[in-house]
C-alpha cells in the first residue's frame, strides 16, 4: 500500500504538533520556535511538524502545518500531494471556531481531499462535543471526532475515522 | 533611546554598510516584523521565521552545529536569514552580482548587534 500524506492543520494551540507528538512510531521533525505574542504558550511552529506511523498497515506521513494566518504559504506547500486531512480545534475556545472553519475552507479550496475535524480537550470539560461542534461548523457528524491530543489511544481515532471515510 | 529606536538605528547603519541591500527585515524568531524597511514586511517576516526554523531543525540534524544562516539564491537575487540571538531573525534581500562576502560580514556583525538589543 502506497504511504498516505495527511495534513494537520487548525488554529493556534488547537494540539497540532502535540497530536503529531503524541502518534509518530518514528523520530519527529519539529520547527518549535519562541512565541513573541500572547498564545497561551510558549512556543509556537514556524514550519511544520513531521511524523510517521502505521495504522491497520496502513503507513501513514503525518505534516502538521503552523497555525498562525501568516503562515498560510506553509499551509500551501504542506497542503500539496496531501490525500487527507485532520483539522483540529480546540473544544474549550470556541473562540476559534470561526477561524477553524475558515482555514477548513481555504485548505479544502487547495486540495479538496477527504478530511476530518478534530476536537481537542475533550478530557478537560468544560468543553464542547464533537456533535456541537459539528452542528456550528455545518459538518455532517460523522466528519467531526471529539480526542485528547495527549493520549495515543484517542488521538488516533480522528486518523481512523478519515481511514473509514478513504475506504 | 527606546529599544524600537535603537533597532531602526542598527537598521540604518546596516542599510549604510551595504547600499546594495533591497530590503531589511529584522523578525522575531515567531515571524512578526519588529524594525523594517521592505513594503512587504508581514509576508517577509514570516517566511524568514520558517526558512529559520526549518534551517535549525536541519543544521540540527545533520550535526551542523547551531545555525547561523540560510541562504536563497534566485537567478534575480539573494535571500539570506541570519539568527540575531534566540529571539530574532534578520533577513536581508540583495540583487544578483552583489557580493556576498561582504553582506556575510557585516550582516553577521549586525546579527549579533540585534541579539544583544533584542
Amino acid at each position: 500500500m502506497e504511504p498516505l500524506k495527511v495534513v494537520v492543520s487548525g488554529p493556534v494551540g488547537s494540539g497540532k504538533s502535540t497530536f503529531v507528538r503524541t502518534l509518530s512510531e518514528t523520530a519527529i521533525v519539529d520547527t518549535d520556535a519562541f512565541a513573541s505574542e500572547p498564545i497561551g504558550k510558549d512556543m509556537t511552529t514556524v514550519a511544520l511538524d513531521y511524523g510517521t506511523l502505521r495504522l491497520d498497515g496502513q503507513l501513514l506521513y503525518l505534516f502538521g502545518t503552523p497555525g498562525q494566518q501568516r503562515f498560510d504559504f506553509m499551509w500551501d506547500i504542506l497542503t500539496e500531494g496531501a490525500l487527507g486531512m485532520v483539522l483540529l480545534v480546540r473544544g474549550d475556545r470556541p473562540q476559534d471556531f470561526p477561524q477553524a472553519r475558515r482555514q477548513l475552507d481555504y485548505l479544502l479550496s487547495r486540495q479538496a481531499v477527504p478530511y476530518v475535524v478534530g476536537v481537542t480537550r475533550q478530557d478537560k470539560p468544560p468543553v464542547w462535543g464533537p456533535e456541537e461542534v459539528a452542528l456550528y461548523l455545518g459538518q455532517p457528524s460523522e466528519y467531526v471526532v471529539g480526542l485528547n491530543a495527549t493520549d495515543p489511544k484517542s488521538a488516533v481515532k480522528p486518523l481512523l475515522r478519515l481511514l473509514e471515510l478513504m475506504l | 533611546m527606546t529599544k524600537q529606536e535603537q533597532l531602526q538605528q542598527i537598521l540604518r547603519e546596516l542599510k549604510q554598510a551595504l547600499p546594495e541591500l533591497r530590503s531589511v527585515v529584522v523578525a522575531s524568531v515567531d515571524g512578526l516584523p519588529i524594525v523594517h524597511d521592505s513594503s512587504d514586511a508581514p509576508r517577509v517576516a514570516a517566511m524568514a521565521a520558517t526558512a529559520l526554523g526549518l534551517g535549525r531543525r536541519i543544521s540540527q540534524t545533520t550535526e551542523l552545529g547551531s545555525l547561523e544562516e540560510t541562504i536563497v539564491r534566485g537567478n534575480h537575487g539573494y535571500f539570506v536569514v541570519y539568527a540575531a540571538g534566540e529571539k530574532g531573525v534578520l533577513a536581508v534581500s540583495a540583487p544578483a552580482g552583489a557580493n556576498l562576502g561582504l553582506i556575510h560580514l557585516e550582516a553577521r556583525e549586525f546579527a549579533s548587534r540585534l541579539a544583544r538589543t533584542l
